[in-house]
């Protein structure tokens, strides 16, 4: 499991973030002094850091710098300042992403989990769905040695419904997930959406996976 | 200055010197000198004194309206002492003293004003960083506890966040100082930004969104884009068409420029109310309709953010029909794009 460093000095975000971050599989440590800050990173052992600029007593820009010196070290910074100088200050400390407050979460995940990814070596392309499997990096569904191909959206909408599993999952939530990853669609095309992948899933054999739960939304068995 | 005047101001010194030759005049009747003498010393006299004040009037006039052409030619006509010659004459030695000890006054009491105004965009901005924390920690805790409750509370929340921002760019449009940076931005980046943050709204109203040939990059300040992007979306969703609200969003490239326009299908503008709407405090007919809540500060605010970044901001509507605003970025050495 991925352990993620939260530098941040506001105890309720913290302890909010950690409690959405576990649930997203991830391991959380979190810093509750701010003295020596730079070594305590460095002594976590996490593979991120998500590292808020205004803390007290020392600047989150100079912790980056000071961490980026002795360790690559996977840093997203986390600030209330919304300007474009702030940005290319930060990225210029080396720090890996750049987020204001108040976040889109699911933008903060997707970036988490992104640098994650290009910064481990072992790192696992493929989900495992159980009776199939879904490939990251080629946006295929796999089963033993077929292999069928989802368009961006389809690819987006299994991923989400196998976090979900199990559980059922709105129309409306489903639309607010694509949205946040920048695919804009409609309702109808979510439908159509929806039966392609129903379709697809079909052609490896894989029936009644997908259930329409009829006015509230779809289910991944 | 004209003569007449001038010659005025000299009332006194000519009745004296008048009083003076008739004084002399009587005299010289007194002592029964010649009819040369009579005519001679008072001609003389008067000539002499002409001349004395010829070149006074000539002086003056010279410095004086050299004075006024250089204001009419002056745009800040408080810069005059800089740029007015020291006159080689007593009075307009004094003239320049005063203008430039009420200048130094005038720039001294303005830079108060300017400093007061900077402090207060400072307390703004610190202010508004601090909100931004109990913001995201909210919709933190609401991520992590969804229902409708926290639903409706986010929505509220998303209100909230745009007003401090609404306050944070007009505290901003109004200092002096340069407060943006310039740097190459994709279209399509801005675009999905300025939609993502929309979304909750967007989705709710069941908005289709095209976006089309958005490739182009631009030198701009993004940030600043997409708090512009913001302010007009929030209007398309405001009036949108009831039945099957749409957004299209493109950019098309001119010989001299990139336009970006963003394009609905509601309710539209009345027309000769079009270029009214970026006036401050400008509601119109749409805005006076209770349940739309205008305040008349998006577009009146996207407007003069526009003009300090150098780029066109213009509206098109037909009413009943459709809304389209564009923002035009010229193509010049300082903000050219490929």
């Amino acid at each position: 499991m991925k352990k993620i460093l939260i530098v941040e000095d506001d105890e309720k975000l913290r302890e909010e973030l950690k409690i959405f971050l576990e649930k997203n599989g991830y391991e959380i440590d979190y810093l509750e002094s701010f003295d020596n800050i730079t070594q305590n990173i460095l002594d976590s052992k996490s593979d991120l850091v998500l590292l808020d600029i205004n803390l007290p007593r020392v600047d989150g820009e100079y912790v980056c710098k000071e961490v980026r010196k002795v360790s690559s070290l996977p840093i997203i910074i986390i600030t209330s300042r919304n300007n474009e100088i702030d940005e290319l200050l930060s990225i210029n400390y080396g720090a890996d992403h750049y987020v204001t407050k108040p976040f889109n979460i699911q933008i903060l995940l997707a970036k988490i989990s992104s640098l994650l990814r290009r910064t481990s070596f072992d790192g696992n392309d493929k989900i495992d769905g159980k009776e199939f499997i879904l490939n990251l990096s080629k946006s295929t569904i796999e089963k033993k040695d077929k292999q069928v191909e989802l368009t961006k959206n389809e690819f987006k909408i299994l991923k989400y419904l196998i976090e979900k599993r199990n559980k059922i999952v709105s129309r409306d939530e489903i639309m607010e997930y694509l949205w946040e990853s920048e695919s804009f669609i409609d309702d109808n095309t979510l439908t159509v959406n929806i039966t392609r992948l129903r379709g697809k899933l079909e052609e490896l054999g894989l029936k009644e996976l997908l259930q329409t739960k009829r006015g509230q939304g779809y289910m991944l068995v | 200055m004209n003569f007449r005047n001038f010659i005025k101001d000299k009332v006194l010194q000519i009745f004296l010197i008048i009083f003076g030759v008739f004084t002399i005049e009587v005299f010289l009747i007194c002592f029964n000198c010649n009819l040369f003498l009579k005519i001679y010393i008072p001609v003389c006299i008067l000539i002499l004194y002409l001349i004395s004040i010829l070149p006074e009037y000539f002086i003056r006039k010279k410095f004086y309206n050299n004075l006024f052409d250089l204001l009419e030619g002056l745009e800040d006509k408080y810069l005059i002492a800089e740029i007015l010659q020291k006159p080689n004459f007593e009075d307009g030695k004094i003239l320049k003293e005063i203008i430039e000890i009420t200048d130094k006054s005038m720039i001294e009491n303005v830079n108060k004003y300017k400093y007061l105004q900077e402090d207060y965009k400072e307390y703004i901005e610190l202010w508004i960083h601090e909100v931004k924390t109990p913001i995201a920690t909210s919709k933190m805790i609401i991520e992590n506890n969804k229902n409708e409750a926290t639903k409706k509370i986010d929505e509220e929340l998303d209100k909230i966040d745009n007003y401090t921002e609404q306050a944070l760019f007009y505290a901003r449009s109004n200092v002096v100082s340069q407060d943006y940076y310039i740097k190459k931005s994709s279209l399509q980046d801005i675009v999905n930004e300025a939609i993502c943050k929309n979304r909750t709204n967007l989705i709710n109203e069941k908005f289709s969104i095209n976006l089309h040939d958005l490739e182009a990059t631009v030198n701009t300040d993004k940030k600043w884009i997409i708090f512009i992007l913001n302010q007009i979306i929030q209007n398309s969703i405001k009036y949108r068409n009831l039945k099957s609200p749409e957004l299209e969003i493109y950019s098309k490239k001119g010989k001299e420029n990139i336009i970006l326009c963003v394009k609905d299908n509601g309710i539209g503008i009345k027309k000769g109310e079009e270029q009214r709407v970026f006036e401050k405090g400008f509601t119109g007919t749409n805005g006076r309709v209770s349940n739309h809540k205008s305040t008349g500060i998006g577009l009146y605010l996207s407007k003069k953010l526009s003009d300090k970044l150098g780029i066109g901001i213009d509206l098109r509507s037909e009413e009943g029909k459709f809304t389209e605003v564009s923002l035009i970025f010229p193509r010049n050495s300082y903000n050219s794009f490929e």
